[in-house]
């Protein structure tokens, strides 16, 4: 039964990723992406490794991807343009990837290839895969954890050193001052002496006729 | 492990029936049954009978992206809290401050972007 | 499980590494609180943590490897030196860079903790011995390196270039991460020490293991910018600021050959005849393809990137004699390349000013006319670059040829020894530009003096190492004895 799921998703997964490079609307390739990270997901679910399958969803369908939609929309280029490549490098791509395919296949299936551990290993009941990784993240691994907070930062860093710009131009109201306003800020009075009125004195007539 | 997520598996398949079958059973239906012949007025996309101004898609500010991956950056953040409230009972009081310099370290950005303005939509 | 404790974690081991995260931490917070014109303040410091992580690193130095952090980080002679040298590179960089930074709006508090970050990444690099954390800190300071090269936004070029270093970057750790996954399930194993104990007793699979090489190698290739796997280095070289340029061309490269050390010689030192012969192709391969096509460059941070895939062949060649005077000569090769790679890209941005860049070798017309001093200067970096006696580029190379010729490769040797000869053509042009042309550009040198002193100080180093290259070459080959078999 298992089985059968798995080849139902790996058929899925492939034939997701084959889209994704070939889709013409790079709309598309990207929502071909997302079927692609459910199938992923699927498979780990399979390995029993849940924690992992649920990160993948959370962070790779749930944020990455949007991410990558975005991306996509704000780029202004004529995609139709760019793809007319795409068949003349097919020939050589096309190829090289039956070469490495090829290979793969020969290496992995020679006689000599015994993987150990390549089997599936059947947890006994109760087997939580988020805590099992919790147990060694937070301890075992506590110098790539930590550096993991320092990628993030980098990844921080350097997203706001690339895309934040000030624009001078813009008007716009900040509420927290509008709030702090006290009357004194905007009406200022002055004490002035009371002037005396001049008096009004009757033009001369013939002055507006100079 | 696997047996308790059979329900969800249920409810994909039971989801892709009742979502593709249907589609499937129009186009046939209809191609079947219907008459299809379009020429090249039919095809257009129709704008108020203009022709199309421009593409569906529209093009985004880039502050955008800025905001989407200082998100993703905290998402991740979050997928590690996950496993460590799992397991502090068992970690100890390492676990516990080992997670607080991963915090630590965040917070020295999140103060760092919040103070840079990049949290500010102007 | 077993239950950690603070003390079992031996983190004293790191300090420097600790110290310059919080320094980091520090300077980025400092700097968002600082107006433009008072920017200067976080360079200081910038220099200030440096010069103390530094500092640290000496106070630090044992001959005898300490783990740290559950066996996963090594504090040993190797990543001592290696780290000593990385930190020289980028004091260096920031020394050179700084007017070239200030007139192109460059000089900002992310230049800094950018630069700060990829630092971090090398040492970790250097002093990783598991897979894990071998892999983040090659993430760490590509990253770091990506977000660099487009810190210029105005310019299209450094964008492209990033753009292109950032998605061939990407391919290559994937690749390198594969290899390494499949190293992991045939010896079922991150530790470097463990793995490499395993294959000794012969209970890792052989075939998934060279598999899981032919990808590390090709992943490393990549990252060093060896043929067939050089596509982005001119680019990058080109398109990225200078400094940036300075800082990829110089410390990374220390940083990679401790790397590849970790990797290759201490964890899968038992498949050494298979890496070797993959090695011996991109080092053969990067001699050729780097030194002819350089000389059809006009362009001399062209050049210098061409130079660098050839430099990376003869560093290459050292690593696979997989000898102890090999690894040494290679060590002794990456270390002085870095001082050399440094000084080159410092007299470039010598001669830039605001608005004008002197990335042409025309632009070195008549230096002599100009500045005597600083001609001389580049004379020196180029004669050690082409590798003419006196000059420290001599010995490195010498060293390398001879590990080869000890291994009775002599065809390697002459190859190398003949592609040095055509290098030496395209050195000996800028030589000549300098000297026997007249100067097109007239303007003074508009760099500060703090700028011009070390950079002399530099290039008098590669003479003076130059006249002694024992001392230096005996202290390297000590401390990869020390490294390499060091009897946990």
């Amino acid at each position: 039964m298992t089985e059968v799921i798995f080849y139902v998703f790996a058929a899925i997964l492939l034939f997701a990723g084959l889209r994704v490079v070939t889709a013409k609307n790079p709309v598309h390739a990207a929502l071909y992406l997302v079927l692609s990270f459910f199938n992923g997901a699927a498979l780990w679910m399979l390995m029993q490794a849940e924690f992992l399958a649920v990160s993948l969803i959370v962070v790779y369908v749930g944020a990455v991807m949007v991410l990558f939609l975005f991306v996509v929309m704000m780029l202004d280029i004529n995609f139709e343009e760019l793809r007319k490549g795409f068949w003349k490098y097919v020939p050589v791509a096309g190829t090289v990837a039956v070469v490495m395919a090829v290979e793969m296949a020969l290496i992995l299936s020679h006689r000599a290839a015994q993987i150990e551990g390549a089997g599936l290993v059947d947890h006994p009941a109760g087997y939580n895969n988020a805590k099992v990784l919790g147990q060694l993240i937070y301890t075992e691994y506590f110098l790539p954890f930590q550096l993991a907070a320092v990628l993030l930062l980098v990844g921080m860093i350097a997203a706001i050193a690339l895309t934040l710009r000030k624009r001078k131009n813009t008007k716009y109201i900040n509420p927290a001052n509008q709030i702090q306003v006290k009357r004194n800020d905007r009406v200022k009075i002055v004490s002035m002496p009371a002037e005396e009125r001049p008096s009004v004195e009757a033009p001369k007539a013939d002055d507006g006729q100079a | 492990m696997l047996e308790n997520y059979f329900p969800i598996l249920l409810f994909l398949i039971i989801g892709l029936l009742v979502g593709v079958a249907p589609m499937c059973l129009g186009w046939g239906v209809g191609k079947v049954l219907g008459t299809n012949k379009p020429d090249a007025e039919k095809l257009l996309p129709y704008e108020c009978g203009f022709d199309a101004f421009e593409d569906a898609r529209m093009q985004f500010d880039v502050r955008y992206y800025l905001v989407a991956i200082l998100f993703i950056l905290f998402d991740l953040e979050v997928a590690f809290l996950v496993p460590w409230a799992l397991v502090l009972k068992d970690i100890g009081s390492f676990g516990f401050f080992s997670m607080m310099i991963f915090l630590a370290i965040l917070v020295v950005g999140f103060i760092y972007e919040w103070m840079k303005g990049a949290l500010e939509w102007e | 499980m077993n239950i950690m404790t603070w003390s079992s974690l031996n983190a004293g081991v790191a300090t420097p590494e600790i110290f310059l995260l919080c320094a980091t931490c520090a300077i980025l917070l400092i700097d968002v609180f600082l107006s433009d014109a008072k920017r200067h303040i976080s360079y200081v410091l910038t220099l200030a943590a440096l010069v103390a992580t530094g500092c640290l690193l000496v106070a630090g130095y044992s001959l005898q490897p300490q783990l740290a952090f559950n066996g996963m980080f090594i504090a040993d002679p190797l990543a001592s030196l290696s780290k000593l040298g990385m930190v020289v590179g980028v004091i260096l960089m920031l020394v050179y860079g700084r007017g070239y930074a200030a007139v192109r709006g460059l000089f900002r508090g992310e230049l800094f903790t950018l630069t700060l970050c990829a630092l971090l990444g090398m040492m970790v690099m250097a002093s990783a011995v598991n897979f894990v954390v071998l892999y983040v800190g090659l993430e760490l300071l590509s990253l770091s390196l990506y977000a660099l090269v487009a810190l210029q936004r105005t310019s299209s070029r450094s964008t492209e270039a990033a753009m292109k270093y950032f998605i061939l970057g990407a391919l290559a750790s994937g690749l390198l991460l594969y290899g390494m996954s499949m190293v992991y399930g045939a010896t079922q194993s991150l530790d470097v020490f463990v793995i490499a104990q395993k294959i000794a007793h012969d209970e890792a699979n052989r075939l998934l293991t060279v598999f899981g090489i032919v990808f590390i190698v090709t992943g490393l290739g990549f990252k060093l910018g060896a043929v067939p796997f050089h596509m982005w280095a001119p680019d990058v070289y080109d398109g990225a600021p200078t400094l940036v340029s300075q800082l990829i061309g110089s410390a990374p490269k220390v940083a990679a050959f401790a790397f590849i050390m970790r990797i290759l010689a201490q964890a899968l030192e038992g498949f050494a005849f298979d890496w070797r012969s993959m090695l011996m192709v991109l080092a053969v391969l990067s001699l050729v393809i780097g030194n002819v096509t350089a000389i059809a460059q006009v362009n001399i941070k062209r050049m210098f990137a061409y130079s660098t895939i050839s430099h990376m062949g003869f560093l290459l060649l050292g690593i696979m004699a997989a000898t102890p005077g090999g690894y040494a000569a290679a060590f002794f090769y990456a270390m002085t390349y870095m001082l050399t790679a440094a000084a080159g890209f410092g007299l470039i941005m010598l001669l830039s000013r605001e608005g004008f860049e002197a990335d042409q070798i025309a632009d070195f017309r008549g230096l002599n006319k100009r500045s005597p001093w600083f001609a001389a200067m580049m004379l020196i970096v180029m004669f050690s670059m082409a590798g003419i006696p006196v000059f420290i580029g001599f010995f490195a190379k010498l060293a390398i040829i001879q590990a080869l010729v000890g291994l009775g490769l002599v065809w390697l040797a002459v190859i190398a020894v003949l592609m040095s000869v055509i290098g030496a053509f395209y050195y000996l042009r800028v030589v000549k530009v300098m000297y026997f042309e007249d100067p097109t550009d007239t303007a003074p040198i508009a760099a500060g003096a703090d700028a011009k002193l070390v950079l002399s100080v530099n290039c008098l180093l590669l003479l003076v190492l130059g006249m002694a290259p024992d001392r230096l070459l005996t202290a390297l080959t000590t401390a990869l004895q020390f490294s390499l078999h060091p009897g946990l």
